[in-house]
């Protein structure tokens, strides 16, 4: 059937034509690849890429085969004689590497069928993750596979080889080489690779002249620049959550974006269950992730943070001898005076246990009136540390950017290199970066995709993936991880660390070479092989941090900076956001991220300016009006999405949407926010104009109800109140009366199950995309969202509490709880959804006709159905995303959670041949792996060992709509708040 | 001696219970024949050809939203999650409730030998075939995968799957298709009297051959009279429990679910209540145009209406009492979530949906209390229709409203039709419309042998009353 142009993701005619596996502009440059030019399988065409060509290619993901690199490509290809003995047909394996994020290692582990990367998971071993991963990590096994990704390398419109690229390059170095590379400059990501730090210092030793210049939209220089401020030196703050009490967050959202939020959240997440509860005060203007965890959330625009601040500092100077803050104090008034005397109270109590934590959206003033803080409270050192960064550029803020943006206006630069994701896009818009790129004369730029940056290149050369290439990066405390490939790139494509090498004609080494040769030189020939081996398998390099120190603050100096801070007017603050999607935008093209509901927001395919409700009213808008923020002669228009919570008087705009050059998947999809964004006020500015355009925009929201009408859906009770109210828990559990005789499952080996800690669950979505990714759930588009039919099997609901200009917030996860009476099945007219006799509620695909009864009668309406074909006529790489162990689903089919059964079976093939039992945690669920705080828990409820048993017999426990008799597998636990009686 | 007629126009004086007769006058049987049969065998009118014409433009609209369903998939309706079943349920339930009216008239009516069911069984039964077709339609095409329905019947496969006896929809498809089966047979052989009589009246030979075949070798003779009498009677039974039984088994479909809203015991007598309420309001608005169209005002006469307008006021006050008691359960019962689904219904997003079903259903049936407005064709005509609209919204606010909330508020969601769903809606009533104008073009729309002995059995009745009649005036002289 011809594509309908139906309003589906991936079949929307236009789109459809750029999603295939070559597009036209890549189809004219095909002619003049060399043939040989390209490993096997890369160049070939789709429907040659079969079972075969991955076994041949998956030699470049194994390291211990002796490969040696990637590039350039070997063309011999043998065929296995023997087979390699870490691959069996149709048995995964698990490789670990390491992704980088602001610059910084995320240590993953990621599964590989015969050579082809599925599903990514955090890495146990890893100091940033420990296991867990975001949303975005899930997603990025998808920035692999997607189809609209450069190929090839483009010298003004004239394609050329890899090898050709490589000579050019070199000729190109060579023209700078006679004035010393005075007018060649490169423009990177910050990074922390060691191996691009050991390049960088040869062609630097090449060419003096030249300059590496770094620039991240959202990255944490303000935080290095506190510490600049504070001690002198640019040191990266720890945050160690585990050992704090009370947490005070000047706009710091530490459990999702801020630090090592991974690690954070998992550390918050422990200590919000048991007996030492920890309580967190979150400032912030616009509704975060943390701000739904907060115990107490003082709303305020962003840029009366810092009065809040010293108003703290100054309770902490005059009530409770923290002499030293006297300087850096001013008391406030009002409520903020009382609130200000509580927090101070609460983190003085908790002397060397609590912690202050500044955002990245904070200006360096305030993250060093947090060193300041954690120094008087005695924290530092124990709660927070200090570390040198780690990043080979720790400032990438604007004034680089400036600075480079300037010489390109006066014709200082001949050569720029562009390594940096889409500058032209991300720059402040005061630098005018636009129109002062093109007067570089060779402007070299590596993309992943063929954006605004690229378009403007003379050499466009494609970038590989980083599952596609080695590297290697560092954590936060300095620990090393070596990325290692999964695959050989599906693309032609080059790697950053090849292009620096270009540089310095080193390139044709290889990316493999480059880093292998670099780790041996700097940790010594002995015994490198085993150490080196020992690396890649557990992920990090053990014994590569960096100690912590804890240098003194200097009160002196940081008074000084905030009584040189400028009074605050009052006014409408404009505040950008980096996204929980898109990041600071160069996700805008991933379909599962973009589907992806906003964890806040709950906003698919969109940004909004984010209002408070009295805002809104007070603007005369509602949700969906189209409004125009004007911020210092600079426009842009947005949809408004009014947040409760949010603080009033402030519009906050998510940044990385509304690109001008993108694909099917990010085209048309929100608004700008960078337009208003100048080098002066990266993060917010007041004395926004909003005005109403009388316009309307649907934002697709995939909930639209956040009350829980008083309903017992998603229980949240404080601390102290549990003491008593949990006797009436005993409605919400237990054996419902029944006529009926229940059927037992207590005799089986297993009984599955899940329990799901909502104290623990910071609704950051992680499990969503995990699911998606292990299921092989399909993208519907923006329609289809506002027609309410996604497909997410979890969803994350998130409900309200309290007043709705200052609301509570609880994030409920909701997949599947295969209930043991489960009204789906009796109501099915072919038995298309039936009872395991362990417990699973089993969806039986190639019976589903398709009447929906189940979905009707189902009460937490958890089941999704195909009511067009989603998956359509997938491009070949989408194809090679698809997990093997899951069916691709049909047109006019239900679906829904199936526990992960795929992995049950799994595990259980492995316990039989080894003749044992499964363990009763020995299976973790995709959700369950994914989750970063540990709030979800899946595993055999008949082992009274098992965590999910010990989860299911807490005393937090209650089953979500109890009184249905459904009898659900997956059991909830109360939200605890742990609020400060003070501010009662 | 005063003539029948006299007599007859006398009685209406006389009798205020029988205020307007079944048959007006008591012509011949050729003067019947000729007149019930000239629709049929006159020539073909220009009214007809432009309704024709105008209602198969409307059966395209329902031909292409049929295609694009199945070939595209029912994401083209707005159907979504929460809300799975919406109109194409919604259409199902008001089509079968209409078909209700037909096999009620012929059997029950019959079985208790109401002699003004006679003039309008025919065309009652006509008209609940068709609905019965259209209604079938829906649960065939909204499943997600049309093609194979056939799960859903218990047939001895290979694999070994039976169709899980206890979710309703299978027991949809027993009691749908066995009142499709048994209502065709008995529309049929009333009929067969009929197609006998229009082969011997026809002026073609085409005519003759095909109403000669259809007519099964109907001779007329005593023994066929007898056969048929006893077949239609035995059909007639065997239809009662149906009329009853189709829409209870449809109620099921929601009272065995656990939603707020469905989950109702009430549902199988009110389901039933409203069928018959809608089926009536149906063979009205056919019949008021049709008799005057094709003139049978003397055989439809202002008797059957106004008793049928009765049947719509007792029907609408037992739906209406179902209505109350809905509430009052919803009241009584505690639960939170159902008391919500009910004031939601008042209030919530689909309010105006909600109050046209009420001010439809409830309200404007009592005009019926008012003889004048029965008798006027013009009032049954506008109660008829809002009764219908009235119905239609009644299913929607169960089903669609219903799904849009219920247990938990985060997966909530509203529905809004696409143009495919309206197509499916008015595209089934413009084929409804083709299928009638050709039954009432091609087969006797009014039961000729029926309409016949009618006349027979009032004669008798009517020499009764003029013996009676005049003893007493001898008595009196």
């Amino acid at each position: 059937m011809p594509p309908l142009g139906l309003p589906i993701y991936g079949q929307r005619a236009p789109g459809l034509e750029t999603r295939r596996w070559r597009s036209v502009d890549q189809a004219a440059t095909e002619s003049e690849l060399a043939p040989g030019e390209f490993p096997e399988g890369a160049a070939e065409t789709p429907d040659g890429f079969g079972r075969r060509s991955f076994l041949q290619l998956l030699g470049a993901s194994v390291a211990l085969a002796g490969l040696e690199g990637c590039k350039p490509p070997r063309e011999k290809v043998v065929s296995y004689v023997r087979p390699p003995a870490d691959v069996t047909p149709s048995v995964p394996n698990a490789y670990a590497t390491a992704l980088a994020r602001g610059g910084y290692a995320v240590g993953l582990v990621v599964t590989s069928w015969e050579g082809r990367p599925t599903k990514i998971e955090g890495n146990r071993e890893h100091p940033a993750s420990r296991g867990g991963t975001d949303a975005i990590a899930q997603a990025e096994i998808l920035e692999l596979y997607e189809p609209a990704r450069l190929e090839g390398f483009v010298r003004g419109g004239r394609a050329l080889g890899h090898v050709a690229l490589l000579q050019e390059l070199s000729a190109l170095a060579k023209a700078h080489e006679k004035d010393g590379g005075a007018r060649l400059r490169f423009l990177a990501e910050p990074t922390t690779s060691p191996t691009l730090g050991e390049l960088r210092r040869r062609v630097l030793q090449r060419f003096p002249g030249a300059r590496f210049d770094a620039w991240a939209p959202v990255g944490d220089d303000a935080a290095r620049a506190g510490a600049q401020l504070a001690f002198g030196r640019a040191l990266d703050p720890v945050h160690a959550l585990a050992d704090a009490d009370v947490i005070l967050s000047l706009e710091s959202d530490l459990l999702a974006l801020d630090g090592e939020p991974l690690r954070q959240s998992r550390e918050f997440a422990a200590r919000r269950t048991g007996g030492r509860m920890n309580r967190l005060y979150v400032a912030e203007s616009a509704f975060t992730v943390t701000g739904g965890m907060a115990d107490h959330r003082f709303r305020m625009r962003s840029a009366d943070v810092l009065a809040f601040a010293r108003a703290v500092c100054a309770e902490l100077a005059s009530r409770h001898g923290a002499g030293e803050l006297a300087a850096l104090g001013a008391p406030a008034q009002g409520d903020a005076a009382k609130r200000a005397a509580a927090v101070a109270a609460d983190l003085a109590r908790a002397r060397g246990r609590s912690l202050v934590a500044a955002g990245l959206r904070q200006p360096a003033v305030v993250h060093a009136l947090a060193a300041a803080m954690n120094a008087a409270l005695g924290n530092a050192g124990r709660t927070v540390a200090y570390r040198p960064p780690a990043l080979l550029d720790p400032d990438a803020g604007p004034a680089r950017l400036a600075t480079l943006a300037k010489e390109l206006e006066d014709g200082k630069v001949d050569t720029l290199v562009v390594t940096a994701w889409n500058p032209l896009y991300t720059a402040p818009a005061d630098l005018k970066l636009r129109e002062r790129f093109p007067k570089a004369k060779d402007r070299v730029v590596l993309a992943y995709r063929d954006d605004e940056t690229a378009r403007a290149a003379t050499w466009r050369l494609a970038a590989s993936h980083a599952l596609e290439a080695w590297g290697d990066l560092r954590a936060r405390d300095g620990t090393v991880s070596i990325v290692q490939p999964l695959i050989q790139p599906l693309r032609a494509s080059l790697t950053e660390v090849e292009l620096l090498a270009a540089f310095v004609d080193a390139a044709d080494a290889g990316t493999h070479r480059l880093v292998r040769d670099g780790w041996k030189a700097r940790a010594g020939e002995q015994g490198f092989d085993a150490r080196w081996d020992g690396w890649l398998a557990a992920g990090v390099a053990a014994g590569t941090a960096v100690a912590p120190e804890t240098p003194a603050p200097d009160a002196a100096r940081i008074a000084a900076a905030v009584r040189a801070a400028p009074p605050v007017p009052a006014g409408v603050e404009v505040g950008f956001a980096p996204d929980y999607k898109v990041l600071d935008g160069r996700y805008v093209e991933n379909a599962w991220l973009q589907e992806f509901p906003d964890p806040i927001t709950k906003v698919s395919w969109d940004n909004g300016a984010h209002l408070s409700d009295a805002t809104a009213r007070r603007l005369g808008v509602a949700q969906g009006d189209v409004i125009e923020v004007a911020l210092h002669g600079r426009k842009v228009v947005a949809p408004v999405l009014v947040v409760p919570g949010h603080a009033d008087d402030c519009v906050t705009l998510p940044l990385g949407y509304g690109q001008r050059a993108v694909g099917a998947v990010g085209d048309g999809v929100g608004f700008d926010a960078y337009a208003l964004r100048t080098s002066d006020a990266p993060w917010f500015a007041v004395g926004a104009e909003v005005r109403k355009t009388g316009e309307r925009h649907a934002l697709a929201t995939t909930q639209e109800h956040f009350q829980m009408n008083g309903r017992a859906i998603a229980l949240a009770l404080d601390q102290e109140a549990f003491g008593h109210e949990k006797r009436e828990l005993e409605e919400h559990r237990g054996v419902p009366a029944t006529i009926l005789k229940p059927v037992d499952y207590t005799h089986q080996d297993y009984r599955w199950g899940m329990a799901i800690d909502l104290s623990r669950c910071i609704g950051c979505g992680a499990c969503t995309v995990a699911c998606q990714a292990e299921n092989n759930i399909p993208v519907v588009g923006k329609e289809q969202v506002l027609r309410s039919r996604e497909m997410h099997w979890l969803r994350v609901d998130r409900y309200y509490e309290g007043s709705p200009e200052d609301p509570k917030s609880v994030s409920q996860p909701l997949a599947c709880v295969h209930c043991e009476a489960a009204p789906c099945e009796y109501v099915c007219p072919v038995n298309a959804t039936v009872h395991g006799d362990e417990g699973l509620n089993e969806m039986v695909y190639n019976r589903c006709v398709g009447t929906r009864y189940c979905s009707n009668n189902c009460p937490y309406k958890v089941r999704r159905f195909n009511y067009l074909d989603y998956h359509g006529e997938m491009p070949t790489t989408l194809k090679m995303l698809q997990n093997p162990d899951v069916t691709v689903r049909a047109r006019g089919v239900m679906e829904k959670c199936t526990y992960c059964t795929q992995r049950i079976e799994r595990v259980r093939i492995g316990a039989r041949s080894a003749g044992r039992k499964i363990g009763g945690d020995e299976i973790q669920s995709a959700c369950q792996q994914a989750c970063p705080t540990e709030a979800i828990v899946f595993g055999n409820l008949n082992d009274p060992g098992s965590a999910v048993s010990k989860r299911h017999a807490d005393e937090r426990r209650y089953d979500l709509l109890h009184e249905l008799g459904t009898r659900p597998r997956t059991a909830y636990l109360v939200k605890l708040r742990n609020p400060n009686p003070e501010l009662a | 001696m005063s003539t029948v007629r006299e007599t007859v126009e006398r009685r209406e004086v006389l009798d205020p219970l029988e205020t307007s007769p079944v048959l007006v006058g008591r012509p011949s049987d050729r003067d019947l024949t000729e007149s019930l049969i000239e629709p049929v065998l006159g020539p073909t009118r220009k009214g007809w050809v432009i309704l024709l014409l105008l209602l198969m433009g409307g059966m395209g609209f329902w031909l292409l939203s049929l295609g694009m369903t199945v070939f595209v998939g029912i994401g083209v309706w707005g159907n979504n999650i929460p809300v799975a079943w919406a109109f194409d349920i919604t259409n199902f339930v008001w089509w079968i409730g209409i078909g209700h009216a037909g096999t009620l008239i012929s059997a029950i009516l019959l079985l208790f030998q109401q002699k003004w069911r006679t003039s309008i069984n025919r065309f009652a039964e006509a008209m609940t075939l068709f609905a019965v077709a259209m209604a079938g339609m829906y649960p065939i095409i909204h499943l997600g995968r049309p093609w194979l329905f056939w799960w859903l019947i218990p047939y001895p496969s290979t694999n070994a799957i039976w169709p899980n006896f206890k979710s309703a929809l299978p027991w949809d498809v027993f009691a749908i298709s066995t009142y499709a089966t048994v209502s065709f047979l008995f529309w049929y052989l009333g009929l067969i009297p009929d197609l006998a009589t229009l082969r011997d009246a026809a002026r073609s030979r085409t005519q003759r051959r095909i109403y000669g075949i259809m007519s099964f070798g109907w001779r007329g003779s005593a023994r066929h009279w007898q056969h048929w009498r006893v077949g239609y009677l035995l059909l007639a039974g065997l239809s009662t429990p149906l009329v009853v039984s189709v829409h209870t088994i449809v109620s099921f479909d929601f009272a065995i679910s656990q939603l707020p809203g469905w989950h109702t015991t009430i549902f199988p007598p009110y389901f039933v209540a409203g069928a018959i309420f809608s089926g009536f309001a149906m063979v009205v608005t056919l019949m008021v145009p049709a008799r005057k169209f094709f003139n049978f005002e003397h055989v439809v006469t202002a008797r059957h209406l106004d008793n049928m307008a009765k049947v719509i006021l007792a029907t609408g006050l037992m739906v209406a009492y179902g209505y109350v008691m809905e509430w009052f359960i919803a009241w009584y019962s505690g639960s939170e979530a159902e008391w919500f689904a009910f004031w939601n219904r008042v209030v919530g997003d689909y309010r105006g949906i909600y109050a046209m079903q009420i001010f439809c259903n409830v309200v404007a049936p009592q005009a019926f209390w008012f003889p004048s407005v029965r008798r006027s064709l013009v009032g049954l005509m506008v109660v008829s229709i809002l009764v219908n609209v009235g119905m239609w919204a009644e299913r929607f606010v169960i089903i669609a409203v219903t799904l849009t909330r219920d247990f938990i508020p985060g997966s909530w969601a509203n529905y809004t039709p696409t143009w495919v769903d309206w197509g499916l809606l008015f595209g089934s009533m413009a084929t409804f419309g083709v299928l009638f104008l050709l039954f009432l073009r091609f087969l006797p729309a009014i039961p000729i042998s029926e309409v016949k002995e009618l006349r027979r059995e009032l004669e008798h009745a009517d020499h009764h009353a003029a013996d009676r009649e005049a003893r007493v005036h001898v008595e009196r002289s």
